[in-house]
């Protein structure tokens, strides 16, 4: 039988467990009367008197199955597990006591195995609405649409027990911005709730939630809750966690302070409240809380993630680069100043190209969208990650790139993914771009215009020339399958299928690239005046557009299909070509090569992702000895964003090699973007920057080849000596003489401009 | 800083070795073989790796002290025979490279290199090289399973170096086409004295290696080792020809030649007292005396000029 493995699992799991007292709400209508009467207890914040009345039943209850439960809600998980185990052997075709175990494997964060308790539970009793339930609650943890599937089945089949799945209705409700519809499930649990005499705290904590995205922070729900239980953390953890997924970070934090100030062993709000401290880069309070939570609470993986990843900010240098006003008279916009977070092997590279970039969209949003910056940007980057993960999530093994907290952006640095892939300039830019839409909005922005702007501005001013849309979002404009503009958060929150999310994000940079396109770009900045003023997507666009969304919709749909239409239309003879290709270059006819690769770009231009067919041409042009015709691909295939660093290389040193600097020098810079430590990349580049008459460029790439202490340490010294004393700074320049022939005093070139420089 | 005092460490046994690495009386000879490629890609590089290596040979050395063995030719008993012959015409003096490219396998007991017939195991081979008189040696095996030989072949006076950590790495390597760059590589000669050491090249081609497989997002699937001997003093390739010390100087040169070596020797010695001096201090001492050295240089290379690299 399956529980065998569930049940060895177990003990392993739980050994070493703290006790944990969380108050945790009991909605079970089958639940003994003997723990009911302990449950009221503690619902009214009797704890003394509730642990008391728990004790005795542990110690004095003939039922394993109740002291089981007893055990669970005393915090005594080993005891409790324990109990379960015997229980489970007394009573092996129980489905309310698989379930019951089940629930405690979910309050240790055991998914898995709760997931294969539920399961045997359903097996046992196919129509067991708190199984359901419990598969329910795990879904919604990790935001999955069968979370409705399943509340919705307990409300069909089991009404009397369906409190928890409206509850559940209603945060998945509340969660996609339905603020209604979470209403009235809050009132159809209410009604359960009213009936059969349970807690309704949990919901007066979600009454407070609707009203606090209605935008009335102050609810007389938060003071009933309290008032039938003065210590009943959730009242603020539960709408705090709606500040957290809209991003208002801030006012979690204040939220999940209060709770854990009234219910100090709430373990899971002092995880929120350490991860968002983090969020805000308070280290030392998100520390404290994370190691008090860590004290109630060892199996959060998310936690021990996070204080691990603390622990490892010792590998990692802070830069401050102080804030600086925009001068006197010029149009040029103030810096806030900027803190980078760097892993100390490459903090003396990527520094110089992080600070370089970081300013420049400081410069560029700020002009764009009408908003200072008010308090210095934090930029991290992760080499490692799964360190970028648990920095934005708490759990390694997420696929984004970057993540924006406000004035904080983490992200994957170039080395956090293989090169080919991650296009690290780009990402800061769109990251960069949500620090403005956030804090220009206070974060009230939704996510798909926040999205929106950035995807907009990586096509528009970002480092990456070109729109550039996936193949999978092509395919899903031909099938239809864009969101209407009021409701697009819902594919960014609550996919429905694996490519949502990215389809979400070009649809959203779509529709702000049509918006600055027919409205200019003034209205996108009235957009988000729109949002700051806590109005929603429907508002903003009749206010702002003066059209209605339904009409957005329709004119939008068109921009689609005159912008895209044509490539949709070519993307199965456009596949066929692609595979008729990759037949050819495997027979290696460069001749060959060539024609088919300019019937695949023919039909499909803009295709510069792995395979593209330029990359094909290139080769085969060059393997033809038709040189000039190898760049020329090359340079079309960059104009259009193509950016494999192999091809980027081969292109910067053909076009150096013809003489053709500035594009050589072009090339380079977008090289830094994908690949700045690669090896090779900075000598070359500074010496044609020297070659071109650009010392203060050269001398950037010098300071990067030094620091990413290369084997010839001598010749980075000696390039650098150079480039100073053609800047006229000779002290700069003997010292890195000295240094060069420090290590190889035969140098020749190196003496000799030591001699000039010194006579 | 640290990076350069230990790169500067290592260096300065470069410096005071180069006088001393090919007495004029000692000749420096190599062989080259390159094995069985099997695919016709891994053939292809190998030859381009063997050329390359063979290219470097005869521009360090004269063309009589270079064998090559490559493809077809690259038989065991030919290699046998250029170990033989090795051992005849080589004397205690002299210096011998021996570059192996190519397939190796390992069975957890003998090594093999992979030529075309019967291939020859590790200790056949260390024994034939053991014949050879000698006692300067450097052998590089860039073949895949090469580490497997690491410890068996490495000897008093012979620097082993492989390509792989062990003879379980068994794919095919990539450490052969760097090392043949890095031997005419300006940038692997780190002291700029022309000439590039044994432990020059492994640092180099090592680098190299590390970078090609995280450029690729990959696992490395071979750590190069090296092992045994006097890796920083064994030259192993000119980046020109010859050095000019090699020719008949005239006694004024032989004058500058000397108080050259007399300012090589203060500057190692000011080195080794970097970190008890004050850091303008220690500056203002070095310039003083590289300023010298360079006046000193420019006054020998007019009077002899240097070879073009």
């Amino acid at each position: 039988m399956t529980s065998r493995s569930a049940c060895a699992a177990a003990v392993l799991l739980l050994a070493g467990a703290a006790p944990s007292y969380a108050l945790t709400i009991e909605y079970a209508l089958d639940r003994a009367d003997a723990l009911v009467a302990c449950d009221r207890m503690l619902y009214r914040g009797a704890q003394p008197e509730a642990q008391a009345c728990y004790r005795n039943l542990v110690a004095g209850s003939a039922d394993t199955r109740i002291k089981a439960d007893a055990a669970r809600a005393l915090g005594d998980v080993r005891s409790a597990n324990s109990f379960f185990q015997a229980a489970i052997k007394e009573y092996p075709e129980d489905a309310a006591l698989r379930t019951r175990w089940g629930e405690l494997f979910v309050a240790t964060h055991s998914n898995q195995q709760a997931v294969q308790l539920f399961e045997e539970a359903l097996e046992i009793d196919a129509t067991y609405a708190p199984a359901k339930l419990g598969l329910a609650v795990i879904a919604a943890g990790q935001f999955e649409e069968k979370t409705r599937e399943w509340a919705q089945q307990v409300i069909d089949e089991a009404p009397e027990q369906a409190l928890v799945a409206h509850l559940l209705l209603a945060r998945a409700a509340l969660e996609d911005g339905a603020i209604e519809a979470g209403d009235e499930a809050l009132d159809e649990a209410l009604e359960l709730a009213e009936e059969h005499d349970l807690t309704p705290l949990q919901i007066y904590a979600f009454k407070a939630a609707v009203d606090l995205l209605r935008g009335t922070t102050a609810s007389p729900w938060t003071q009933r809750a309290l008032t039938l239980n003065p210590r009943y953390g959730d009242a603020y953890a539960i709408p705090a966690h709606f500040y957290v997924i809209t991003r208002r970070y801030r006012e979690a934090i204040e939220l999940l302070t209060k709770a854990v100030e009234i219910e100090p062993d709430l373990y899971a709000a002092h995880i929120e409240l350490g991860i968002n401290l983090l969020r805000e880069n308070r280290l030392a309070d998100a520390q404290r809380h994370l190691m008090i939570a860590y004290e109630g609470d060892r199996f959060s993986a998310p936690l021990v993630n996070t204080l691990r990843l603390i622990d490892s900010f010792d590998n990692f240098v802070v830069t401050e680069h102080p804030a600086r006003p925009a001068p006197p008279g010029s149009n040029a916009a103030p810096n806030p100043g900027v803190i980078m977070r760097l892993h100390k092997d490459e903090s003396a590279v990527l520094g110089l190209y992080v600070k370089e970039l970081v300013d420049r969209t400081i410069e560029t949003y700020s002009k764009r969208y009408g908003f200072t910056l008010k308090q210095p940007v934090i930029v991290e980057l992760y080499p490692d990650h799964d360190d970028f993960a648990v920095r934005i999530a708490g759990l390694p093994g997420i696929g984004l790139l970057g993540v924006t907290f406000g004035y904080l952006v983490a992200m994957d640095s170039p080395t956090g993914r293989a090169d080919e892939d991650f296009h690290w300039g780009t990402t800061l830019w769109h990251e960069m771009a949500h620090v403005f839409t956030l804090e220009a909005t206070n974060h009230l922005v939704p996510r798909w215009f926040s999205e929106g702007i950035s995807v907009y501005e990586e096509w528009s001013t970002g480092p990456l020339p070109g729109r550039h849309i996936p193949v999978p979002v092509l395919a899903a404009i031909r099938e239809d399958k864009f969101l209407p503009i009021a409701e697009l958060d819902r594919g960014f929150i609550r996919p429905t299928y694996e490519a949502q999310v990215i389809v979400s994000y070009m649809q959203a940079g779509l529709i702000c690239e049509y918006i600055a396109g027919r409205y200019g770009q003034t209205a996108l900045e009235g957009m988000l005046d729109g949002f700051a003023a806590g109005k929603d997507t429907a508002e903003v666009v009749t206010a702002v557009l003066g059209i209605s969304p339904g009409q957005f919709d329709e004119g939008f749909a068109a921009y689609v299909e005159t912008e895209l239409g044509p490539t949709t239309a070519q993307l199965e003879p456009w596949q066929e070509k692609q595979a008729e290709l990759g037949e050819t270059i495997e027979a290696g006819d460069s001749r060959l090569i060539v024609a088919k690769a300019a019937e695949a770009i023919a039909l499909f231009p803009d295709y510069v992702d792995g395979g593209s067919a330029y990359l094909a041409k290139a080769g085969a042009h060059r393997d033809l000895g038709e040189t000039a015709l190898s760049t020329a691909t090359l340079l079309e295939y960059r104009r259009r964003g193509g950016h494999d660093p192999d091809a980027l290389f081969t292109l910067a040193r053909a076009l150096t090699l013809a003489g053709r600097n500035d594009e050589a020098i072009d090339a380079y810079k977008d090289l830094l973007m994908v690949a700045p430590l690669r090896s090779g990349v900075h000598l070359e580049f500074g010496d044609l920057l020297s070659s071109a008459g650009r010392p203060r460029e050269a001398l950037l790439e010098y300071q990067a080849l030094l620091a990413m202490n290369p084997q010839d340490l001598a010749e980075a010294h000696y390039r650098l000596a150079k480039t100073y004393v053609a800047l006229e700074d000779r002290a700069k320049g003997r010292e890195h003489l000295l240094y060069a022939l420090e290590i190889a005093p035969h140098y020749r070139e190196a003496q000799q401009l030591l001699l000039e420089v010194v006579r | 800083m640290s990076a350069r005092a230990s790169a500067v460490v290592a260096l300065a046994l470069c410096v005071t070795a180069l006088g001393v690495t090919t007495p004029a009386e000692a000749e420096l000879f190599y062989l080259i073989v390159g094995g069985l490629g099997g695919e016709a890609a891994y053939a292809e590089q190998f030859d381009k790796d063997t050329a390359a290596l063979a290219a470097v040979a005869r521009r360090t050395t004269a063309g009589n002290r270079v064998t090559l063995l490559n493809g077809e030719a690259a038989t065991a008993e030919a290699l046998e025979m250029a170990l033989d012959s090795l051992r005849t015409r080589t004397k205690a003096a002299d210096s011998l490279v021996v570059m192996l490219v190519g397939h190796g396998s390992y069975d957890g007991e003998s090594y093999k290199l992979n030529l075309p017939g019967p291939d020859i195991d590790g200790a056949q081979f260390a024994e034939l090289l053991g014949k050879v008189p000698a006692r300067s040696q450097l052998v590089v095996n860039a073949t895949s399973a090469s580490g497997a030989v690491l410890e068996t072949w490495a000897a008093e006076g012979r620097t082993v170096i492989t390509a792989t950590r062990s003879g379980f790495e068994r794919n095919a390597t990539r450490f052969a086409q760097h090392f043949a760059g890095a031997l005419a590589a300006g940038s692997a000669d780190i002291n700029k004295n022309g000439a590039i050491t044994a432990q020059e090249a492994f640092d180099y081609a090592s680098r190299l290696v590390a970078d090609s497989f995280a450029r690729d997002g990959a696992l490395a699937t071979e750590h190069p080792q090296i092992k045994g001997g006097a890796p920083t003093r064994f030259t192993v390739a000119r980046l020109a020809g010859p050095p000019p010390e090699a020719a008949p100087a005239s006694p004024e040169v032989v004058a500058l030649r000397a108080e050259r070596d007399r300012l090589d020797t203060e500057i190692e010695a000011l080195r080794g007292r970097r970190d008890s001096m004050a850091s303008d201090a220690y500056l203002a001492e070095l310039q003083r005396l590289l300023v010298q050295l360079a006046e000193v240089q420019g006054k020998i290379d007019a009077a002899q000029p240097r070879p073009q690299q």
